[in-house]
This record gives structure tokens, C-alpha cells and sequence, in this order.
């Protein structure tokens, strides 16, 4: 693997493709919104205020008729609700900032996504180079079991065993907090623990089938023939030629699932399997019954996802067309 | 003759799937924390009651024996009873399939009617306003989770602008095709349509962003084969040499891509269903798995792979009828 060659042509693309800069500006921006979250939110994205709630964004107003008692007579009165700095993108039925919760609900998408792709990889490839590698009865036995687990849409899947074995979190302390910089947010992240595993579990597959036909095609290889011969382990073929020459098209396929996991963690959440609460796809739950009257609730949060996935499928073209690895499957940003 | 000898070769490993899928959700019950009973006895049944509901339903027995039955009475279309409904799972679950395929269906139709000649137009007027207006459109499409799509959807068509409606299926289609023919009314027609259009949008939408982008690049890949020129050589139209070769080449891999993303259209159509309150197994299966309804939980999985791998076979064949040098071995 030369990494000097895969350097330049993607700097040479990025030079060249305006979308590729658009996706890589996208995809800082939503980082930073999550690692600097705690300073950029106005308000603990948790605190409720029923005395605020669901007012519109700033620039917005809403009008809603009220039932009250002026001296003693049902009367019914216009009440106009302007939105206000203090609440940029407007407050949910429990009075909470719709700004700070889109900053928080940034982070879970991005651990989910991070997090849940790098295991995915971890075991797709580990399993895909072995099944390559040896061939036969192992090849044959690992990739039926894939096709088994492919016979389930991921969704369905990831479901039934979230459903099942219930939604299970961990809460990671938030460093800014801890190190006394902020005060008055959240002290800890929740990382929706089975969320990540099973999108992991549901997603392997994929990096399995990639890493295999690379496996496959390395392993005929007059040099790793030669290596062979001289005697080098196969786990030492493994890692020194197999596991190199397929970093490309893996990384690719990676960028990629990093979408298809944050598409499949909103879609979780949305259906309320999930175990936590500031999450892009929580909050759009949260808004659908409130659709005739407040419908800034829903759809901020959709426009992050919208805006992220973009992000990083830009992103994945990029490193597609500068890399042009043969991908099966092409390209999708599906909802698994 | 050949696709009967494929077709014969693919159903035999479509079979072993489908018993690898069987044995993973019958082995689901076992990983899943609380015992069975738990969920069946009421609150307050005596230990006696408990120990006879587990016998009747065969709890107790060893895990082997548990799944032989479970084997055989499914040979026999024998799910067991959906413990809420007490009536078979099967025909909970059939009486819901209806739905989810026409769901399905429509959202495959608005799809390739949309996205192929949108595709194929993008292709042939590159870099003009039309060819980044579907460009940006196929990007928006893919990165669109599509229950938020259709919550804007019921926002906008629905509450607004209050075209139309935005929950529930009032009629299948079969029923309302009946009264088309032996009535001679529409008005079933017309009540079905209104309220699959909004589901199918929503579901079709990421498959018809997915197509136009596969058939645009597919195109421009094709159109700079030298086969192209010949045939534009030997005088035929530019329509023909488009529409006929270069389409029918440009297939091939959004055929394999279709196929691979066939999971994507069932998991959309679960949770379309629940945006839409649409009766179909999506909504079923979800329902099941609150409230812990095993056999209808095991059945409707079942149904969905088994589904899924007559789709599959489905794809392959016409992969080979579009590409006929594949052998499949």
C-alpha cells in the first residue's frame, strides 16, 4: 500500500471537486458542534420549563386560542407567542431548548456512528480476511452465516434485539464539565450501549464481504505466493499483505456505514428503541403529535440528519472517486 | 432450460437460509432476559397456574425438543397463538401482508418511473441545470431519513395545504378493485390511492434518489463505450442506441444494487408503516415485540426473511435475463 500515492490523489480530487470541499466543511462543522457542545449551548438541553413551552424560533410567531377565566366567564383568547433569542430554534412541549438538545443530539449521532463503525469493521474484516484468506469449508460456513444474517433487513433485526434485550446505556463523563469549564450541563453523555452493538451486529456483514473478495484476490498474488514459500505464518501474511491492500476499499465502505449507522441510530430512536433521550430521531418523535401546532419540533432535527448524511456522503464520493476502489453495492446512505 | 436449472439450484440455498433464519429467531427467545412465562401468566397466577400455562405451551420442555416441535409445526403453516390475540399468528400476520406489499409495490413503482428516464436525462445533458438539478436531488434523496420525510410530507400535504390524508389504509387494494369491476365504482380506487400516495412517496423517495444516481453514472460509463459508436456508426437513431443499448447495459448494476438493498425497502416499509399508522407487518411486528408476543414475533420474522429471500431469487433472475453471460456457478 502506498500511502504517499493514496495522499496525493486525494488531495489532487479535493483540489478539483467543489462538493468534496462542501462535505468536508459539513462534516467539521457537525464535529465541532459535538465536541464543543457544552459551550455552545444556551441552556442545559435537559432542563424543562412548562412555562416556555413549545414557543417557535427566533423570526417566528405562533398563535394559539386559549380557554381562560376573566372574572369568572369562560372566555376564548388569541394567544400570540413570538420567538425569542434566549430560544433560537423554539422549545418542545417540555419547555427545553430545541438548540441545545440539536447540539447534544449531534454528539449521540456521531458516537453511535463512530463508535458503532468501528466495530462493525473491526469484526467484518477480521472475519472476511480469515473466510478469504483459508477458503474452503471456513469460507463456505462464514459467508452462509452472512447470508443468513443479510435475510434480515437491518432494521427489523436491529428492532427485535433492541426490543428484546432491552435498551441498555453508559454514561460517559462530559471533560469540559468535569474539569469545572462549564457548569449547568449535563455532567455525563449517554452512549446508547445495545444501539451500538447492534448496529454493529447488523452491519458487519458488509465490511465481511468486502474484506473477503480483497482476501481472495491478495492471496493469489505471485509475492504472497513467494512470501509462502520462504515460510512467513499465515497470520504474518494476514496482517503484512492481506490486511494492507484492502484498507482502501474498506475505508470507503466505512465512510459510508458511518451514514447508514446515524440514518439507522435516528430511525432506532425514532421507533423509541433507544436509551437515551437527546437524540436527533427522539426529538422528531417528540414533535409528530404536535405537527398542526408546533411543527419547528420535528423538523429541526430532521435538517441536522439531512445535513450531516450529506456531509458525509460528499465525503464518501469523495474518497471514492480519488480512490476508485471496485465496491460492490455502490454507494447508499440507506436506512440499513 | 438454463434459468429452470438456476432457478431449481437457487431455491435449494434459498431453503437452507430460510432454516438458518428459522433456527436464529427461534433461538432469539432463549437470549432474551425474563423468562417466557413471565410474560404469558398474569400477575398474580398461582405457581400451580404457572406451572400448567408452561406446560401447555411447552416451556418446560428440553430446548431440543422445543425446537423440533417448533420445526414441525411450521412445516405445518403453524405458528402457535398470538398470545394478545389469541387467535393463530398466521392469520394475524396474512391478514397484514396485504398492506405491507402494496406499500412495497407502489414505492417501487414511483421509484423506477421517476428515476430511470430522470437518470437517463441527466446523463445525455450533462453539466446543464437539469443534470445538477437531478444530481442534487439524488444526494438530498440518499441522505433524507425517510420517516422525516414523510412527517414533513404529513406537515405540508397534510395539515397545511390538507390535500390529503395522513393515516391509516381505509381499503386494500383488492377489495377496492371488486367494487371497480362488479360495481362499476371508483370511489374504492380513489380512497386507496389518496392514502397509499403519501407511504409510497416517503418509501420510494430514497430508491428513486439511489436509481437516478446509478443510472446517471451507469450511462455516462456506457456512452463512452466504443460500442456505442459503432452502433451510432451503422446509422441508428441516438433514441434506439440510448434507450436500447446503452439502458439496457446501464441495468445490470442497478439490478445487483437493487438487490442488495432490498433489506433497506423492508426496514423502510416498518417504518413508514408507523408514520403512517399503516396496518401492514411493520406496525404488527413492532406491536409484538412491546408486548412480547412470541409467536407473533417469531412468525412475521419469518414471513420477512422468507420474503426477503424470494426477492432475492427474484433479482437474480432477471440479473440473468439482463445479462445473459452469467452462468451462476
Amino acid at each position: 500500500m502506498n500511502w504517499q500515492r493514496v495522499w496525493r490523489s486525494l488531495r489532487a480530487e479535493f483540489g478539483r471537486s467543489p462538493m468534496a470541499k462542501l462535505g468536508v466543511v459539513l462534516i467539521l462543522a457537525v464535529f465541532l458542534m459535538a465536541i464543543f457542545a457544552p459551550f455552545l449551548a444556551t441552556t442545559n438541553p435537559k432542563a424543562q420549563d412548562l412555562s416556555r413551552a413549545n414557543e417557535p424560533p427566533v423570526g417566528f410567531t405562533d398563535t394559539t386560542e386559549d380557554t381562560r377565566l376573566v372574572d369568572g366567564e369562560r372566555q376564548t383568547v388569541t394567544v400570540t407567542t413570538r420567538g425569542t433569542l434566549e430560544y433560537p430554534l423554539g422549545t418542545n412541549q417540555l419547555g427545553q431548548d430545541m438548540y441545545s438538545r440539536l447540539l447534544y443530539g449531534a454528539r449521540t449521532s456521531l458516537l453511535v456512528g463512530l463508535l458503532g463503525t468501528a466495530i462493525a469493521a473491526l469484526a467484518g474484516v477480521s472475519v472476511g480476511i480469515v473466510a478469504g484468506y483459508y477458503g474452503g469449508r471456513v469460507d463456505d460456513g462464514l459467508m452462509r452465516f452472512a447470508d443468513v444474517m443479510l435475510a434480515f433487513p437491518a432494521l427489523v433485526l436491529a428492532i427485535a434485539l433492541i426490543g428484546l434485550l432491552g435498551p441498555r446505556a453508559v454514561d460517559i463523563p462530559d471533560p469540559f464539565v468535569a474539569a469545572g469549564l462549564v457548569s449547568d450541563m449535563p455532567e455525563t453523555t449517554v452512549l446508547p450501549l445495545t444501539v451500538t452493538l447492534v448496529v454493529a451486529l447488523v452491519n458487519w456483514v458488509w465490511f465481511a464481504r468486502v474484506a473477503r473478495g480483497e482476501a481472495l484476490s491478495v492471496r493469489e498474488k505471485n509475492y504472497v505466493k513467494a512470501s509462502r514459500s520462504l515460510g512467513a505464518s499465515d497470520r504474518r501474511l494476514m496482517l503484512k499483505h492481506v490486511l494492507p491492500n484492502s484498507l482502501t476499499p474498506i475505508l470507503v465502505l466505512a465512510t459510508v456505514q458511518v451514514a447508514v449507522i446515524i440514518l439507522l441510530e435516528s430511525a432506532l430512536s425514532f421507533l423509541g428503541f433507544s436509551g437515551t433521550t437527546l437524540s436527533w430521531g427522539f426529538d422528531i418523535s417528540q414533535g409528530r403529535d404536535l405537527l398542526a401546532t408546533s411543527w419547528w419540533i420535528s423538523t429541526m432535527p430532521g435538517l441536522a440528519i439531512v445535513v450531516t448524511v450529506i456531509g458525509i456522503n460528499l465525503v464518501g464520493d469523495w474518497l471514492r472517486d480519488a480512490l476508485d476502489p471496485d465496491i460492490e453495492g455502490e454507494s447508499g446512505g440507506g436506512m440499513g | 432450460m438454463r434459468l429452470t436449472r438456476f432457478l431449481l439450484r437457487r431455491t435449494a440455498q434459498g431453503i437452507l437460509v430460510v432454516w438458518g433464519v428459522i433456527t436464529l429467531v427461534f433461538l432469539l427467545r432463549f437470549i432474551t432476559p425474563g423468562s417466557t412465562i413471565d410474560f404469558v401468566a398474569p400477575l398474580d397466577a398461582s405457581p400451580e397456574l404457572r406451572q400448567r400455562l408452561a406446560e401447555d405451551l411447552g416451556l418446560n420442555k428440553p430446548i431440543y425438543v422445543q425446537y423440533a416441535d417448533y420445526i414441525v409445526n411450521l412445516l405445518q403453516l403453524d405458528m402457535g397463538n398470538s398470545l394478545l390475540k389469541g387467535r393463530p399468528a398466521s392469520d394475524v400476520i396474512f391478514a397484514r401482508l396485504p398492506a405491507t406489499l402494496e406499500l412495497a409495490i407502489a414505492a417501487t413503482i414511483v421509484a423506477i418511473l421517476f428515476s430511470i428516464p430522470l437518470g437517463v436525462i441527466s446523463a445525455t445533458r450533462r453539466h446543464q441545470p437539469v443534470d445538477y438539478g437531478a444530481t442534487g436531488f439524488s444526494l438530498i434523496g440518499i441522505s433524507t431519513p425517510n420517516f422525516w420525510l414523510g412527517i414533513m410530507l404529513i406537515l405540508i400535504v397534510g395539515v397545511n395545504l390538507g390535500w390529503l390524508p395522513t393515516s391509516r389504509r381505509i381499503i386494500g387494494f383488492g377489495p377496492a378493485l371488486e367494487l371497480l369491476i362488479f360495481e362499476g365504482r371508483t370511489i374504492g380506487i380513489q380512497v386507496w390511492f389518496e392514502h397509499i400516495l403519501l407511504p409510497s412517496i416517503t418509501l420510494g423517495t430514497y430508491f428513486t434518489a439511489l436509481i437516478t444516481r446509478l443510472t446517471r453514472n451507469g450511462m455516462l460509463e456506457e456512452l463512452g463505450q466504443s460500442y456505442v459508436e459503432v452502433t451510432r456508426a451503422k446509422g441508428l437513431p441516438e433514441t434506439l442506441v440510448k434507450y436500447k443499448h446503452v439502458l439496457r447495459n446501464t441495468m445490470i448494476p442497478i439490478i445487483t444494487v437493487l438487490g442488495l438493498q432490498m433489506g433497506t425497502l423492508i426496514g423502510g416499509a416498518v417504518i413508514t408503516e408507523s408514520v403512517f399508522n399503516w396496518p401492514g407487518l411493520g406496525t404488527l411486528i413492532i406491536d409484538a415485540i412491546n408486548s412480547r408476543d412470541w409467536p407473533l414475533i417469531q412468525g412475521s420474522l419469518i414471513v420477512i426473511g422468507v420474503g426477503f429471500v424470494v426477492i432475492n431469487i427474484v433479482v437474480d433472475a432477471l440479473y440473468m435475463y439482463f445479462n445473459p453471460q452469467v452462468t451462476f456457478e
